[in-house]
This record gives structure tokens, sequence and C-alpha cells, in this order.
């Protein structure tokens, strides 16, 4: 009977001490999202050693509670005791809530297809990479119309590529996900000028005045001011170039009189129509 | 006896000699890791083969940057090869590896990268390494944790001015 009871209470000793033991042992959340509170079970100091910062507590009544907003760096982070006690955990991103937003280019030419990418990096609220895949719209439009498309990201990046619209303006591109909403302006300016045609505004005895109808894209969209057209006459003088910027839609320049000259315009790789002054 | 002399004195010089020689040798060895990159399953751009040598040299330039930085709690490698969300994050980790008095000192085994993203104007590339790394985190001079690991990493490089800099640098797990 005294053996029994000796061998109970070894068997109770031993319970208690592993017990004992397995209280002091250190142990990490399993699940554990940046942004989100968690416990960690030890005794000593603790040192939490993540991708973007160090944490460093003493345990009291054997646990040691992480505030959420403390716990901000996703990845693979090192608990440890300072003693012989160690272990890893991951922490994954919280819900996303920031893009990163690259439109290019910010100025492009009307009508021209697949001519705008739009790239989005995802993170959470911490500036952690959210690599599941979330949904990101991307939305595209001058003047109210445009179109929009929702592609989901693949390991953090979602991205997108637009024709740009056969009308001129401000184009508003924006990339959204939940609450987070990016804005980006790709300025779409008129393309190359189409059926470029000059007429004689004026004459003189010394001079002759050229000026351009207004000039457009094929869409129909006004030349930007300043655009180069150059006016070339050839003589029998040789010949004479006088390079205009277009004002008001319209370019002009003025060229010496002759008695018989040809004359011709162009805007870029665009020609345009060929007078001739002069002659019989 | 004066030859047993000789012998022991010998020895010794050898002893050294033998002790030095492999000190020297890690010390004056090139200690950047590997790294091997594949640009098969970059899309929707292909990469160049002057970006691809561009990316190697400087992968492995923010890799060594991290082993210096991290060991000797210095901020200059990480301003060199680091912008944006990556440096905020290590800048921070150094300032509060320094203020607890701790080192982290990374072995670095050698990295398999993957592009899996290139975007279209090439201002920005994401990568996928498979690191194989040993993890020593020092508290003064004792060792706290120490470990060798596969580790997933995601990272965002964007072109700077004259190099190619690390903007983010995510440890996943598979």
């Amino acid at each position: 009977m005294r053996r029994v009871i000796y061998i109970a209470l070894v068997v109770a000793l031993c319970w208690f001490a592993a017990d004992c033991a397995h209280a002091d042992e250190l142990r990490v959340p399993q699940n554990a999202v940046a942004g989100q509170p968690i416990t960690i079970n030890g005794s000593g100091t603790l040192y939490l050693i993540g991708p973007g910062q160090v944490i460093k507590r003493d345990f009291k009544s054997g646990s040691v509670e992480i505030k959420g907003e403390e716990l901000r760096s996703a990845g693979r982070w090192i608990a440890s005791t300072g003693s012989s006690q160690s272990q890893v955990f991951w922490v994954k991103p919280g819900k996303p809530e920031n893009l990163n937003f690259l439109a290019r280019p910010s100025r492009v030419p009307v009508a021209r297809p697949n001519v705008i990418s739009g790239v989005t990096f995802v993170f959470d609220k911490y500036q952690n990479m959210v690599i599941d895949p979330t949904p990101v719209n991307f939305n595209l439009s001058v003047g109210g119309v445009g179109s929009s498309k929702t592609v989901t990201s693949k390991d953090g990046v979602a991205w997108t590529n637009s024709s740009s619209a056969s009308k001129a303006g401000a184009a508003q591109f924006v990339a959204s996900t939940g609450d987070s909403t990016v804005r980006r302006v790709v300025q779409q300016v008129a393309a190359d000028p189409c059926n470029l045609r000059m007429h004689v505004a004026g004459k003189s005895k010394n001079m002759v005045i050229l000026e351009t109808d207004p000039i457009r894209d094929c869409s129909g969209n006004p030349v930007p001011d300043g655009t180069i057209v150059t006016f070339i006459q050839n003589d029998q003088n040789g010949k004479s170039t006088v390079d205009a910027r277009i004002k008001k839609d319209i370019a002009r320049a003025e060229l010496p009189a002759s008695n018989n000259a040809t004359i011709t315009v162009a805007a870029g790789v665009v020609l345009g129509n060929e007078l001739h002054i002069g002659g019989k | 006896m004066k030859l047993a002399r000789m012998l022991v004195l010998t020895f010794g010089v050898l002893l050294a000699i033998s002790g030095a020689v492999p000190l020297l040798k890690h010390i004056l060895a090139d200690n950047k890791p590997t790294v091997q990159l594949n640009v098969q399953n970059a899309a929707p751009r292909e990469v160049e083969d002057v970006t691809q040598n561009a990316i190697v040299r400087d992968y492995t330039a923010a890799w060594q940057a991290i082993s210096t930085s991290l060991a000797n709690n210095t901020l200059g490698p990480l301003n060199e090869n680091f912008s944006g969300f990556a440096l905020d994050k290590f800048t921070q980790r150094v300032k509060d590896q320094k203020e607890h008095g701790i080192t982290t000192r990374i072995i670095d085994h050698g990295h398999k990268v993957d592009a899996v993203f290139y975007s279209p104007d090439g201002s920005a590339i994401e990568l996928k390494d498979t690191a194989s790394i040993e993890t020593q985190v020092l508290n003064g001079g004792t060792v706290i944790h120490s470990d060798q690991a596969q580790i997933h990493y995601y990272a965002v490089m964007t072109g700077a001015e004259d190099r190619w800099k690390v903007r983010v640098l995510e440890s996943a797990q598979q």
C-alpha cells in the first residue's frame, strides 16, 4: 500500500513539474495578421524580431500582449526569450487598404491602341504588400465618358492596358480597391494633323501672307498651339523656309513675293497642299 | 635539447599559420551572395539582357546591404540600395535593433529568383525569391536565436538614378 502511495506521489510530482515547465514554454501565435493584437506565452524577457521592427517586453503572469498597432510588419518573425527558447512565426498582411498606382505615359496622343498602362501594387494599412488575389478596378475617362475594367491582382500586382480616347483632354485614370482610390491624370492630346491646308491670306508688293485652315487631327481635335508648321517656297532664287507656330488653331507665315513660286506646307511628317504663285 | 626546442617552435608556427590562413581566406573572400535570375515567366514585357544583368547586380548588392546593416546597425548601405517602403522598414529595424542592443548576422547561401512581372514601361520589376539563409540574432555577444531556412521573398525593384533599388521586400509563408 505504501509503495502504491509512493508511486502515485512521484507521478503527481512529475506531472506538476511538467506542467510548470510547459507554462514557461514559449508559445507563439500561428495565424497572426499585421494590425491585429497577439498574445505570446512564456517567461522572462521577450524579444520579437520582425522584418521591419524589434519589440522587447517582459512577460507578466506568463504572457505578453502585443497591440495591433505595434505588430505592423508582415513576414517572418522571430520570438526569443533571450535564453535557449526561440521560435519562428509568420505575420500575414492585413486587408488591402492602399494602392501604389503607376500610370504611364503622362501625355499621350488620342486614338492610339494600348498606349496607356496602369500598374497597381496592393498594400495593407502598414505598407505590407498583399499577396492574396485582390480585385482592382481601373477606370479611364475623359469628360465623363470612358471605360472600366476589373483586374484581379496576382503576387500583389494588377495591371491593365488601355487605348487613348478619340477626344483630347485630361483623362482621369482611377484605380480603386475597397475604400482606397488613387487618381492619376493622363493628358490626351491631338494626334498628327489631318488634311493640312493653306491659302493665300494677303499679298503686298514684297510679301505674300499664307495662312492655314484650322488645323485638326483626324478625330477633329484641334492640334495644340505652339506646334510647328513649316512653309517652304521654291522659286528661281532658291528655297525659303519659314517655321511658324500654331496660334488659335491657325499657322501664319509671310514669304517673299515671287513671280513664279511653288509653296508647300508641312507639320511634322504630315504634308499639306501645294500652291503656285505667279508665273504664266 | 636545442633540437626539441626548434621542433616545438616550428610546430607552434605551423599551428599559427594553419589557423590564420582560413581566417584570412574568410576575411578576404568575396562575400557577395549568389543570385540566379530566371526571366522566362516575366510578363507583360520581356526583360532585356542589360536589365537582367542590372537586376542581378543590384539585387545582390541589396542583400549585401541587408547583411551589413543588420550586423553593424548602420544605415548607409540601406540608403544606397533601398527606397520607399523597404527602406522605411529596414531603417526602423536597424533603429530598433540599436535601441535594444541586438544585431542580426545573416549568412547568405544564395537566391533563386524568378521575375514574375515587368511593367509595360520598364520602370518596375517584381521578383519571387527563394533564399537559403542562416540567421543568428545576438543580444550583445549572446546568440538568442539561430536557424537556417529556405525563405520565400517578394521583391519589387524600381529604376532609380543610376541603379535599380528595392522598394518592397517581403517574406511570405508558402
